[in-house]
């Protein structure tokens, strides 16, 4: 407040100022030298002039008036009143006052864009300092902190605060603490606003590149433009985003490379495992087709045999998961006849069918699929699989494939106990087993998820339906081959 | 036929334990190797009639064992390796295997196995063609030779048995399924990817311009069909 009202008197000072130049002038003209009109209007207009370059248009203003006032009545004849005679003395008069008016108009606007330039260029250096000071910030300290103080003190504003929406945490910096909530810096990055303050000279703005608004900057200080600030607020988003992108990659390499450390151990141990099932497999399949040995012991024997095959399906189910995981699935997709696959799947499946009987239904007619047969192998063979595993032996089974506009479903249907609906959101995550069936049935739970992962690479969907009591139908589609391409 | 002579190279004590134990107590006379090393150089010393190669051994490896014992003979060689990837078969079939069993097998499978790459085809039947003069490429099945443009080139059994069940069926489509069975054995059936690396061989073989077949023909979804030049 007595800012404002200091400011009141030293404007009143200066239209005092001016009048009193012009005063002093006509003083001089009329009491100490003697002149004629032509002089004294150049050196008023020159008065004005030079006002009008040093202090602006009101002083300007406050000169002319005063300047033709003093003309016409000291010097304009009849003297010592403001009437004038002569005719020729009103168009003196009135070029004065235009020439007056236009000088100073003219060189207040000149004086304003000098100061305008000054500004700009002062802030033109300032953002290119600031942009060279972030580029060296140091990434071991928040980013935003150094942003805000970057920004305070190359502007010299009184107060920077700057809110990183990714860390959430908000950074304040310059001499003063600026009067903004915190509330406040956080409106304005969620909702993409700008919240300006005139009397405490404080505005808040979003920070972003195009996108969502990725924090926020608010400063307290007239000595930026609005543009110098928007331009900042960019500056400072190119520093965030990048520090966030460069964390995102360094954290994702952090997990790729678990990840993938992860999985090379399990593949080494699945491995490793494999290798001594080789001889007992050998030794035990020898046996039992030496056929040599009492019923009791070739019962045995078979127990070892089918518990060995149900390790071994582990492992490799181990292994298939962890590649998938690891990312190392590598597709080689041809065009492939579906119902070729399918059979030899069925075949693999022949010895535990017990009784059930497997209605295959592929048309003729099915166009060749575009898939890898190895991977899209494992699938079918999965889903039959699971089938044959959760459904009572000599029930039956179907295998469907039909054409749906540029894809292949196939399905594999059964007559089990069905899939609740709840069951049925869980099924394809990782190590969910069902949960009637969890004690009864040996299974690791990642062979869906395995057939999951593998339909997905080939830009395919898998589903089930299913009520329960009515048996459950598990489909996925893969898409047609082009029909030009041959094998 | 029983007494064959089969060399088993596996870095597994174990495995070469049982395989010794199974394979003699079948007729076959067996020798282990530890590893490729040791098999070049028992393979140099005696004479055998096949060999199980298991893939993953310390030292030169199964594969590079493949090659080499495939640049200098024609034994029968069959693969056997805990991967069980189409990628890893390719590459022993390219590397010159004649089969590839997954392990843990069972012993009935690869004694199954062991017959089929031991069996040559029969002999083709009386009155049969014998030569076939196709040009710059000239088949001689009685003396199991071929030759392009008068140069000898080597053939192993199986790509001479392949060879002959096509040529003396020429000009007929022949489904993958039956000419695995005719050249591998009645177990075979579904491995379409030995025909493609083997009828690529053969390509590389006899053909005078193996991207561009002339003899050796692919039948799209069907199987693979010997085209007779001159009989457009």
């Amino acid at each position: 407040m007595t800012k404002a009202l200091l400011a009141r008197v030293f404007t009143l000072l200066r239209l005092l100022c001016a009048v009193g130049l012009v005063a002093g002038m006509t003083f001089l003209y009329t009491r100490v030298v003697s002149v004629n009109n032509v002089t004294v209007a150049l050196t008023f207009l020159l008065a004005v002039l030079a006002v009008a370059t040093w202090w602006g248009l009101p002083e300007a203003l406050a000169a002319s008036v005063a300047g033709v006032l003093c003309f016409d009545y000291f010097f304009l004849p009849p003297i010592g009143n403001f009437t004038i005679a002569d005719p020729q003395n009103w168009a003196a008069l009135f070029a004065f006052v235009a020439t007056a008016l236009i000088v100073s108009e003219l060189s207040t606007h000149a004086r304003k864009q000098a100061v305008e330039s000054t500004r700009r260029q002062r802030e033109l250096e300032g953002l290119y300092t600031l942009s060279r000071n972030l580029l060296l910030l140091d990434s071991r300290a928040p980013l935003a902190q150094q942003i805000a103080q970057q920004v305070a003190q190359v502007f010299d504003l009184q107060g920077v605060a700057i809110f990183d929406r990714l860390t959430d945490r908000i950074y304040r910096a310059g001499p003063h603490d600026i009067p903004v909530e915190d509330s406040k810096l956080r409106d304005a990055a969620l909702q993409g606003t700008v919240f300006e303050d005139a009397t405490a000279k404080t505005i808040v703005m979003p920070i972003n590149l195009g996108g969502p608004p990725i924090g926020s900057l608010g400063i307290q200080g007239t000595s930026i433009s609005e543009a110098a600030l928007q331009s900042s607020a960019s500056l400072a988003a190119i520093t965030l985003e990048r520090a966030h992108v460069q964390e995102v990659a360094t954290r994702a390499e952090a997990a790729r490379q678990s990840e993938e450390l992860k999985s090379t151990l399990l593949d080494a141990l699945a491995h490793e495992f494999k290798t001594p099932l080789t001889p007992i497999k050998a030794a035990v399949t020898s046996m039992l087709s030496d056929g040599c040995s009492s019923p009791t012991h070739q019962e045995l024997l078979h127990i070892i045999n089918e518990e060995i095959d149900r390790l071994n399906t582990m492992l490799t189910e181990a292994i298939q998961m962890s590649r998938i995981e690891a990312g190392q699935v590598h597709l080689h997709r041809s065009p492939q006849s579906l119902s070729a696959l399918a059979q030899s799947q069925l075949q693999r499946l022949a010895e535990s069918l017990e009784g059930r009987k497997v209605t295959v239904e592929v048309p003729e007619d099915l166009p060749p699929v575009r898939v890898d047969p190895e991977f899209i192998g494992i699938v079918i063979w999965q889903l039959l699989n699971n089938a044959v595993r959760y459904t009572p032996p000599g029930s039956p089974l179907t295998l469907r494939a039909r054409r749906e506009g540029a894809e292949v479903v196939v399905s594999v249907a059964d007559c089990g106990p069905g899939i609740s609906e709840a069951e049925q959101q869980q099924i394809f995550q990782k190590f969910y087993r069902g949960k009637t069936h969890r004690e009864r049935i040996p299974g690791t739970g990642v062979g869906l998820t395995i057939a999951q992962e593998i339909v997905r690479a080939h830009q395919g969907r898998i589903w089930v339906e299913s009520q329960p009591g009515k048996g459950a139908k598990f489909s996925f589609s893969v898409p047609c081959a082009p029909r030009e391409v041959s094998a | 036929m029983t007494s064959a002579r089969i060399l088993v190279v596996d870095d597994e004590p174990q495995i070469r334990r049982v395989m010794r134990t199974t394979l003699v107590s079948r007729g076959y006379v067996v020798n282990d190797a530890r590893n490729g090393e040791d098999a070049l150089e028992k393979l140099r010393e005696e004479r055998f009639d096949l060999v199980l190669l298991d893939m993953n051994m310390p030292g030169i490896g199964g594969m590079e064992t493949c090659r080499i014992i495939r640049s200098q003979s024609d034994i029968p060689i069959v693969i056997l390796s805990i991967r069980n990837a189409e990628k890893d078969k390719i590459e022993a079939l390219d590397a010159g295997a004649d089969d590839y069993v997954t392990k843990p097998f069972s012993m009935p499978e690869l004694l199954a196995r062991i017959r089929a790459a031991l069996r040559r085809a029969p002999l083709a039947s009386p009155g049969a063609r014998e030569v076939f003069d196709l040009g710059r490429t000239v088949i001689n099945f009685a003396a199991r030779r071929v030759t392009v443009d008068g140069t000898e080139v080597r053939l192993t059994p199986k790509e001479f048995d392949l060879l002959r069940f096509l040529a003396s069926n020429p000009e007929v489509a022949i489904p993958h399924a039956k000419l695995l069975q005719a050249v591998w054995g009645p177990d075979y059936g579904e491995e379409v990817e030995y025909l493609r690396v083997f009828i690529n061989q053969l390509r590389k073989k006899i053909e005078p311009e193996p991207s561009h077949p002339e003899y050796l023909l692919t039948e799209p979804w069907v199987g693979y069909r010997f085209h007779l030049p001159g009989k457009d």
